[in-house]
């Protein structure tokens, strides 16, 4: 069995001037996979790729196997696609809209009926669906682009920006729509987003790209592990315990009224401890810090955003 | 409007508890490309006729229908009253007759069926299915030949069954008139196909509704004003090839090659041009448009 995507060497220029993947290599397995970047890292173009809608310049991507440039209809059978720009037609109804999708992925129209009617359900989309779809709010117009890419059952999910244009309670929503969809389905998932937070939510697996390069690919449990961080939050006295921190052997800053405190392991949290009992200060609050991935991109990517 | 919780099964009801099952896979039959396509080809056709959309857009093509076929009708309905009355319209005049109905038609649903899929960029969704950009062509050429069908086929049946239906002994004038079947039913597929695949290729080409229905209504109307003009100011050479400049000339003179006799006022007697040539005209027309529509979905990026 291969990977569910793989990626060689992968490039993808637009003109002589802008590349957009550079020399991309990636194996990625079932899951839900978060594929962050910002606005311009290729995260798009991967995502076109990969159902060969575009062509790469250079290199080779397969997905379940199949070759994107000679299998490319074949793949997009077995594939759902939630485009990151609006796609719906103003005066068709949710459900006429959704069944035609589905007959154009092979379902039989009976099928494509009852299927309609499961995933809207799914979706959390009701009476409405049978207004047209010129008059839903933006939350309603995304769940109605995740049912057209999910009618067929589709074996990979493609998303892009799902949550794009949705206010935050309409993000909630759609993450944990698409964390369901992902887990309970089993529908092997990629969520591209620019918005580190929402895969951090709805993600087991990350792949980090910036200007088409590859910057990091692991499980999101990895990250969170190594980046662990101890925030010690204290009256007065940060820069005195910081610096006995650092003579005890650990990385430590001051940070306002914080000392953060690197801890690989356990060891750092008797020491501070100690510390703090010895240095006679008095402690507000002591939380693990997880760094955010932003980290990531702060400290290995580039921090001029892309193009 | 949060999603209900799946959670809460049974739901108990009036009649009973509804129990949700949660999500199901599909693993019934998957049908290939060729029902892709044929699903697009009578979603298109429906749209043609605004099926399955609002009222308002209903309105413009069946509006157009019953202006096909009222004066059919008519002529039907006056030579049943006065028997023997010769009727202005004809099998062979018909569709010349109706040539601002078919432009009208084209203009108003050809940029239906494809300007809306570009504007609101839903063909990135159907590219993204197992469909080719060819497909998609071919089923929306196919979808608006077949609705022009419809249109110019309508009147003809009127006029076919109203014949039959106001003589005395049906069963003879069926007998007399089933010899016109071939007019009947050619007529509008000589009429169809050039004239779809030349609407949608201008349609095609911009997302822009109105710019594509002001450019069809021109192509048609200003082809047709200046190919009669030129043939009336000229003499020789030109004024015989002029009429061709109009795409309904070369369907006319198609129609009097492969099925009767040509329409007085069409231009293609006068011109005494070999009947070929308007065939070979008519084809052009459908098979350039055609390509052009193609070419234009396989170029457009998705």
């Amino acid at each position: 069995m291969s990977a569910l995507i793989a990626t060689r060497a992968l490039t993808k220029r637009y003109g002589s001037h802008v590349t957009a993947l550079d020399d991309l290599t990636l194996d990625v397995e079932p899951g839900i996979i978060g594929l962050v970047g910002a606005n311009g890292a290729g995260k798009s173009t991967l995502l076109k790729i990969l159902l060969g809608l575009l062509g790469p310049t250079s290199g080779s991507a397969t997905v379940m196997g199949m070759d994107v440039v000679s299998d490319g209809a074949q793949i997009r059978q077995l594939v759902g696609y939630l485009p990151e720009h609006d796609c719906l037609p103003p005066d068709v109804s949710a459900t006429d809209f959704v069944s035609h999708m589905g007959r154009l992925s092979g379902l039989p129209a009976a099928a494509a009926r009852e299927r309609t009617a499961e995933v809207l359900r799914h979706v959390g989309l009701y009476e409405e669906r049978y207004r047209p779809i010129g008059g839903y709010s933006t939350g309603m117009k995304q769940r109605v682009k995740l049912a057209q890419a999910i009618v067929h059952d589709p074996k990979l999910l493609l998303l892009d920006e799902p949550t794009n244009g949705l206010d935050p309670a309409g993000r909630d929503e759609m993450l944990d729509l698409v964390h369901r969809t992902g887990t309970e389905f089993g529908i092997a998932t990629v969520v591209a987003s620019h918005l580190l937070g929402e895969i951090e939510r709805v993600c087991s697996f990350l792949l980090a790209i910036d200007a088409g390069k590859l910057l990091r690919a692991a499980p999101i449990s990895s990250f969170i592990e190594h980046t662990g961080t101890l925030g010690v939050e204290l009256e007065d006295g940060a820069d005195l315990l910081a610096a006995r921190l650092v003579a005890a052997g650990l990385d430590a800053r001051a940070d306002g009224r914080s000392v953060l405190v690197d801890c690989p392991d356990e060891r750092p949290y008797d020491v501070v401890r100690d510390a703090i009992d010895d240095l006679g200060l008095s402690l507000t609050r002591l939380e693990q810090r997880r760094h955010r991935l932003e980290d990531l991109f702060r400290t290995e990517g580039r921090t001029d955003g892309a193009a | 409007m949060a999603p209900r919780d799946p959670a809460v099964a049974p739901r108990e009801s009036a009649t009973g508890a509804i129990y949700d099952l949660g999500y199901r896979g599909y693993t019934g039959e998957r049908l290939g490309r060729r029902a892709a396509v044929l699903a697009l080809f009578s979603a298109s056709l429906r749209a043609a006729f605004g099926l399955g959309r609002s009222g308002k857009a209903k309105l413009v093509p069946w509006g157009i229908t019953l202006i096909a076929i009222v004066p059919a009708a008519v002529a039907a309905a006056v030579s049943a009253i006065v028997p023997g009355g010769a009727s202005p319209f004809n099998y062979d005049n018909y569709l010349w007759d109706m040539q601002i109905v078919f432009a009208l038609f084209l203009a108003a649903q050809a940029p239906e069926l494809v300007s809306s899929d570009q504007r609101h960029h839903v063909l990135s969704l159907y590219f993204s299915h197992a469909l080719l950009r060819s497909d998609y062509a071919l089923a929306k050429l196919s979808a608006l030949a077949a609705a022009l069908f419809v249109l110019a086929v309508a009147p003809m049946l009127v006029l076919f069954f109203g014949s039959v239906l106001v003589s005395a002994d049906l069963m003879a004038a069926l007998g007399d008139q089933v010899g016109n079947l071939a007019q009947v039913l050619g007529a509008p597929i000589i009429y169809a196909i050039p004239l779809s695949a030349l609407g949608l290729a201008i349609a095609a080409w911009t997302p822009r509704r109105a710019y594509a229905t002001g450019a069809i209504i021109a192509v048609f109307i200003v082809t047709a004003a200046v190919g009669a003009i030129l043939a009336e100011a000229t003499t020789g050479n030109v004024s015989r090839w002029a009429p061709l400049i109009s795409p309904f000339v070369a369907l006319d003179g198609t129609r009097d090659w492969l099925l009767g006799a040509s329409v007085a006022d069409s231009g293609v007697a006068a011109s005494r041009l070999p009947l070929p040539v308007f065939g070979l005209e008519a084809a052009a027309i459908a098979l350039i448009a055609g390509a052009a529509v193609v070419w234009r979905y396989r170029r457009m990026a998705a």
